[in-house]
């Protein structure tokens, strides 16, 4: 297989013990879906922090370069943001890019995991249903963070490398659109898992083929056009939100009057009558 | 000091006949010269020629609401029946739970301010009087969907909702095992869970809106405030089969258990229940004449009628519904009291059936019903197929005391689009429970046993439940169960109007085209001379069937 994923993650153990081949599972998109950021923030971060200062600004003075098509390539297709966006990385090495994703998973992305889309992953996991990543983020980034969730399948977007650097080419499958289906479809195949049981939970309109391949599709912060989508083909649609905060307004016992009060003769500094 | 709504006439049950009696003009035969009627038809009404013969059901007038609301409440706080007036049972640094009813009640919802509002600014009032701080108050939604903010500041008020929301005004959760406490079981083994914070409290309040005789009682704390692990005991398939009907609490075995329930709960808890009853004045204004029996329609009632079909029809579905939920009924209070919860909600149901009850004689071969664009589970959302069996089948079947309306073996209409329709945050669970369950089986007992406890656990549609705005994973379940004696008591169940007949034979009916060719399809099976009764809504009615 040529993703990156359908094998243990090395690294840190998993949280839980080794379980027998599941019947079922629930296929999580990464950006959007569990974590409020994008795949363009991780390519900053990793690029302003990749050498020295020079380095750092030619690399972000080519990822500005790239802005235009990346906007176009937004528009148009997935499959070809990811491979304009990665283009930026050429020349940069497996080491320095391994140590940033663990860098930029620890400081930045476990803090912005959606706290209701972790528990959702651990009822699902309780209930029996194992949670396997589907991302078209770098494998450098998804890797840490799988262990961290203590996922233990993950698919996620690889680098080609030269002689230990980035060529700035993708390595096949890329995931996204249709691809994401495709290595679903394969990885269930091989575990004899029947994708009619499944759950898929995505957030953009480009993962609608990804989320049509499962019996249990849901729509998580929808963009609007898989909204649009979720609606006319009658998939849940679940929000992950932050709290909202409160306005304080009077209090009852603020000595206005309600509209029609009763005469509060028998108050006391006590308040009893 | 005489009670505020001593103006109405206090009526005995025994009385109640009487009363009714001389409603017998709500009960009317068309003949060859009778006007067509207005049926409702999912978010319209159409307005159709009925076969001649056919007895049409009227509900009752209005009755006149109580002169001064406030003043009432006021009244019922300070002379509660069989309890302390609220003011005596406070002390400060107590601890006091106030449990809401939801948004399921009334329907539509009512013009502002809503009754719980002005029962909430009394009660909150009190309390601030006597010094009373840890105050919590728990919209008791039981299974049903969250309410959203707005909605909940519209139910509650302004000045309760800038005080208390989000910490102290919040939607119960049911699945929230923290909060959760297990008072005991029933001498039938009933487990009876409910909200901590209401369990441990030195007093619960309850606030509720009674707008059909199923509501109300030891219902409202033992229902509204409980999770699955409770509710499995009645919403069950044998306990709703053996209630004849939903609004006789006497004959309903759903009733003797949530009772009992009640009971239990009162040994160990301090209620005071606040209970209200509305009239029937659902539609006021422009939409007055959707009450009015059609046969002494003005010229201009019927220019009302057509330029409210032709905007309906005009309107872009969307915002037909925006329009629709948005409706706000000038309902009026009618009663309201408070008390011990027996006591309370005896005076409650006497009021309730004082307002709807009509006496019928004799049950109908084929009973024509309309399904609304509005029914408990639905407020602010769609119609989805479910609930147009839970509302046909399950609450305008149940309108009745003593004898269902159409007779055993007998056809039931159910004029309906019946689209396959769904909200998909608000209903996720029905989705797959039409698409995947009903697909196997509509028999309700294998579907309890097969899938029940597979959605209600289901960890996406319980974090839609807690987290989202989505009714809970079992309760499509529920939906169809309220079905369940209709389906054993009807044999035959046609759509009219049905736009999709693959979702009427999903739920096991056949479809019709028109309300013409079902009537024709249930005559040709009951026979020419077969008896026809139309259930007339709006507003509500419950039929005394002799």
């Amino acid at each position: 297989m040529s993703v990156y994923g359908h094998k243990k993650s090395s690294g840190a153990p998993a949280p839980k013990p080794a379980k027998p081949p599941t019947a079922r599972a629930a296929f999580y998109d990464l950006d959007g879906t569990l974590v409020d950021l994008n795949l363009v923030h991780a390519a900053i971060f990793t690029l302003a922090n990749v050498g020295e200062w020079s380095g750092r600004v030619a690399y972000l003075l080519g990822l500005a370069a790239r802005i235009p098509r990346l906007y176009m390539a937004e528009r148009r297709d997935r499959r070809l943001l990811n491979a304009t966006l990665f283009e930026a990385f050429k020349g940069v090495s497996r080491d320095r890019l391994l140590s940033l994703g663990e860098e930029y998973c620890e400081r930045i992305l476990i803090g912005h995991l959606f706290p209701r889309g972790l528990e959702l992953i651990e009822a699902n996991r309780a209930a029996g249903i194992e949670p396997v990543l589907v991302t078209g983020s770098p494998d450098f980034i998804v890797a840490p963070l799988a262990r961290h969730l203590g996922v233990a399948d993950f698919a996620a977007n690889r680098l080609v490398f030269s002689r230990g650097r980035a060529t700035g080419r993708l390595a096949e499958p890329v995931m996204a659109g249709d691809e994401k289906a495709a290595w679903c479809a394969d990885y269930a195949a091989q575990r004899n898992i029947d994708l009619a049981d499944c759950w898929g939970y995505a957030d953009s309109h480009y993962d609608t083929a990804f989320l049509a391949t499962f019996g249990h599709p849901v729509a998580v912060n929808p963009d609007r056009r898989l909204r649009a989508a979720a609606l006319s083909r009658q998939w849940p649609v679940i929000h992950f939100e932050k709290a909202a905060s409160s306005e304080q307004g009077d209090d009852f016992d603020d000595g206005r009057d309600l509209q029609h009060d009763i005469e509060r003769s028998t108050r006391g500094s006590d308040g009893a009558a | 000091m005489a009670r505020p709504e001593g103006k109405l006439k206090e009526l005995k049950t025994a009385e109640l006949r009487h009363e009714v009696g001389a409603r017998s003009e709500l009960v009317v035969k068309l003949n060859r010269r009778s006007e067509r009627r207005i049926i409702p038809y999912g978010e319209e009404f159409i307005f159709e020629k009925l076969p001649v013969g056919t007895r049409v059901i009227y509900p009752p007038p209005p009755l006149e609401p109580l002169p001064d609301a406030d003043q009432a409440i006021r009244y019922a706080l300070l002379h509660p029946e069989d309890q302390d007036p609220l003011f005596a049972q406070l002390s400060p640094n107590m601890r006091v739970t106030i449990a809401i009813d939801d948004i399921s009640l009334p329907l539509p919802q009512m013009r502002r301010p809503d009754i719980r509002e002005r029962l909430l600014n009394q009660v909150l009032q009190t309390l601030a009087d006597y010094g009373v701080d840890d105050v919590h108050l728990v919209i008791a939604t039981s299974l049903h969907r969250r309410m959203t903010e707005a909605e909940i500041r519209r139910v509650v008020g302004e000045r309760a909702f800038k005080q208390y929301w989000p910490d102290r005004l919040y939607n119960f959760d049911a699945e929230n095992r923290a909060e959760l406490a297990m008072l005991g079981k029933t001498e039938h083994g009933e487990e009876v869970w409910l909200s901590r914070r209401a369990a441990e409290s030195d007093l619960l309040i309850y606030l509720n809106i009674n707008l059909v005789p199923m509501d109300g009682g030891h219902k409202s704390v033992a229902v509204g405030l409980a999770p699955y692990q409770s509710l499995r005991h009645h919403h069950n398939v044998g306990t709703l089969r053996d209630s004849h009907s939903y609004m006789d609490p006497t004959r309903s075995a759903l009733h003797r258990s949530s009772d009992r329930m009640g009971k239990l709960i009162h040994k160990s808890l301090n209620i005071f229940q606040i209970e209200t009853a509305v009239n029937t004045r659902m539609y006021g204004g422009m939409l007055d004449f959707l009450h009015k029996n059609e046969d002494r329609f003005t010229d201009w009632d019927r220019t009302r009628l057509r330029g409210f079909q032709w905007t309906m029809r005009n309107m872009s579905s969307e915002l037909r519904r925006n329009v629709l939920h948005n409706y706000a009924a000038p309902y009026g209070m009618i009663g309201v009291w408070a008390g011990d919860t027996e006591a309370v909600h005896r005076n409650a149901l006497a009021r309730v059936f004082q307002q709807y009850a009509v006496p019928v004689k004799g049950q109908a071969d084929i009973l024509i019903v309309g399904v609304p664009y509005i029914c408990p589970y639905n407020v602010n959302s769609i119609m989805n197929p479910v609930l147009v069996q839970c509302t046909g089948m399950g609450y305008l079947f149940n309108m009745y005391r003593n004898k269902p309306l159409v007779r055993e073996g007998g056809t039931m209409i159910i004029c309906h689009p019946l689209r396959d329709e769904f909200h998909p945050e608000h209903h996720p669970s029905y989705i797959e429970f039409f698409h995947r369950c009903l697909a196997e089986t509509t028999d309700a007992v294998e579907l309890e046993k097969n899938f029940e406890q597979e959605f209600a656990r289901n960890p996406t549609y319980i974090h839609m439940y807690r987290y989202g705005n989505a009714y809970h994973g079992v309760h499509p379940f529920y939906m169809w169960y309220w079905g369940e004696p209709a389906r054993q008591h009807v044999g035959r169940v046609i759509a009219a109007g049905c736009e999709e007949p693959e979702v009427a034979a999903r739920l096991g009916w056949e479809a019709a085209d028109t309300l013409d060719e079902a009537i024709a399809m249930a005559t040709s099976e009951q026979g020419r001379s077969a008896s026809i009764t139309y259930l007339h809504l709006p507003p509500l009615v419950i039929a005394d069937v002799e």
